[in-house]
């Protein structure tokens, strides 16, 4: 009778089902992390300004094209470089504030997860309008009448989107810095993501894959502001309320890195 | 050089009551705050009582201002406009050029009706000139109405550099041709 019943026009499967085999580890956070960090605890950081711009004493002809400041940023990782031009010239312009654009892309080799075009894509134009929305409080752009400053941010390896974009500015705010821009503060940033009900510190992509919810806040912590938050995902309040606290904690903490690095790169 | 004196953005340096802020600072509910990453100094000057805070830094920026001497080089002209090159602000040579205007009206304080713009300069002439405006959309306003302010540098038709020889004109020290300029007053 069931053979009769089978339509033969058709693919039909197999007569036979086996349940598929499971993986043992369904609870990925049972063993804690896989770099042995505590929960709040962000990778190491390496930073170096100037990789890009010329020093001071050479004003040789190619000193044109040299950027005015740059930054080279690894965190575990992610390893990002930035380049600030300027304050030049601007196509825009607003007589009484300067302008800041922010230009970010992904190198073709850089993501574990896709394989990235030289073409921009819609989410770098995305991350680059977030990125000039957390920095751009920081810089004082009515000292610039008439000028644009414009940072150009390369990712040369990823580890995580969220942990990525944070990378991003706190390597945009080192640059600028070196350019000797005038800033009100350095904008610090740092990411987490939620582990069923925990939230875990700047976690790296194979993390962020088993996460429910991530956060991004880019804080300035002289002027104790936030400048930029992100939440994807869906949280309780209460629970937002803590990744705030945690994460304006962690960048109090990656500042701190940040300025002495800085400190660092005159005093030498 | 201890690290003490190292300053980043964001540090805070003293009270606006005590002391007054000075370049490399912003001040924000009375504290005086670090703008850049430098060195801080406190200087103390006869005109004002308090001592000033500042921060230096090694390689200032360069920025055209209302009221600031520029140093620039005239790309093209017509008869009612030079476009020129800022090349140095001050004692401060630009990154990169910021575009000029040099109308024909801030030529010269007198006789503005008269002037004409072939007898004040010329492409390729290097000029000294004051910001007189932030200008329109792509250009800061230049004007030479100063004494001390117009044509540096000049190459004559045939080459070579000229020297002034009145307010108006310059001459070739080797054919003796004179040629117009709106000269600076050499300090």
């Amino acid at each position: 009778m069931a053979t009769n019943a089978m339509d033969r026009r058709r693919i039909n499967g197999p007569q036979r089902t086996v349940e598929p085999i499971y993986s043992k580890d369904t609870d990925p956070f049972a063993s804690g992390r896989k770099d042995s960090r505590s929960l709040d605890q962000v990778r190491p950081i390496y930073m170096k300004t100037g990789p890009l711009s010329t020093q001071a004493n050479d004003l040789s002809a190619s000193s044109a094209a040299a950027a005015s400041g740059s930054a080279f940023y690894e965190q575990g990782n992610i390893r990002v470089s930035c380049a600030v031009y300027g304050p030049r010239q601007g196509r825009k312009s607003n007589t009484r504030m300067g302008s800041f654009d922010c230009d970010f892309r992904y190198a073709p080799f850089s993501c574990s997860w896709k394989k990235r075009s030289h073409v921009r894509g819609a989410d770098e134009k995305e991350i680059s309008l977030m990125l000039e929305h957390a920095i751009a409080p920081a810089i004082r752009l009515d000292a610039y009448p008439k000028a644009c400053i414009d940072a150009f941010v390369t990712v040369i390896e990823s580890d995580g989107k969220s942990a990525t974009i944070a990378a991003a500015i706190n390597c945009i705010s080192a640059a600028l810095v070196d350019a000797g821009i005038e800033m009100y503060d350095s904008v610090a940033a740092c990411s987490m993501g939620l582990w069923e009900s925990q939230w875990v510190a700047d976690c790296s992509q194979a993390e962020e894959n088993v996460s429910s919810s991530t956060m991004i806040i880019a804080y300035m912590p002289s002027a104790d502001e936030v400048t930029y938050m992100l939440q994807h995902g869906k949280t309780s309040p209460d629970q937002t309320d803590q990744a705030v606290q945690t994460c304006i904690n962690m960048c109090t903490r990656v500042y701190a890195v940040l300025c002495r690095g800085l400190q660092a790169s005159i005093s030498e | 050089m201890s690290s003490e004196t190292i300053v980043t953005p964001g540090r805070r340096l003293g009270l606006l009551e005590e002391h007054d802020a000075g370049a490399g600072t912003y001040v924000r509910s009375g504290m005086i705050y670090s703008s850049i990453l430098g060195t801080k100094t406190i200087t103390t000057s006869e005109t004002s009582e308090k001592p000033i805070i500042q921060v230096d830094r090694k390689s200032p920026l360069a920025i055209p201002s209302i009221g600031s001497e520029v140093l620039c080089r005239v790309i093209r002209m017509n008869p009612r406009a030079a476009s020129v090159a800022i090349m140095m602000v001050g004692s401060t040579p630009c990154q990169e050029d910021f575009m000029g205007t040099i109308r024909h009206q801030d030529i010269r304080s007198t006789e503005k009706d008269s002037v004409q713009m072939i007898n004040s300069f010329r492409p390729g002439d290097v000029v000294r000139a004051e910001v007189i405006s932030l200008g329109d959309q792509r250009s800061y306003y230049l004007a030479t109405t100063k004494n001390e302010h117009g044509v540096v540098f000049a190459q004559s038709t045939a080459g070579n550099t000229m020297i002034p020889v009145s307010w108006e004109e310059m001459q070739d020290p080797k054919t003796k041709a004179i040629e117009k300029r709106k000269c600076a007053k050499v300090f």
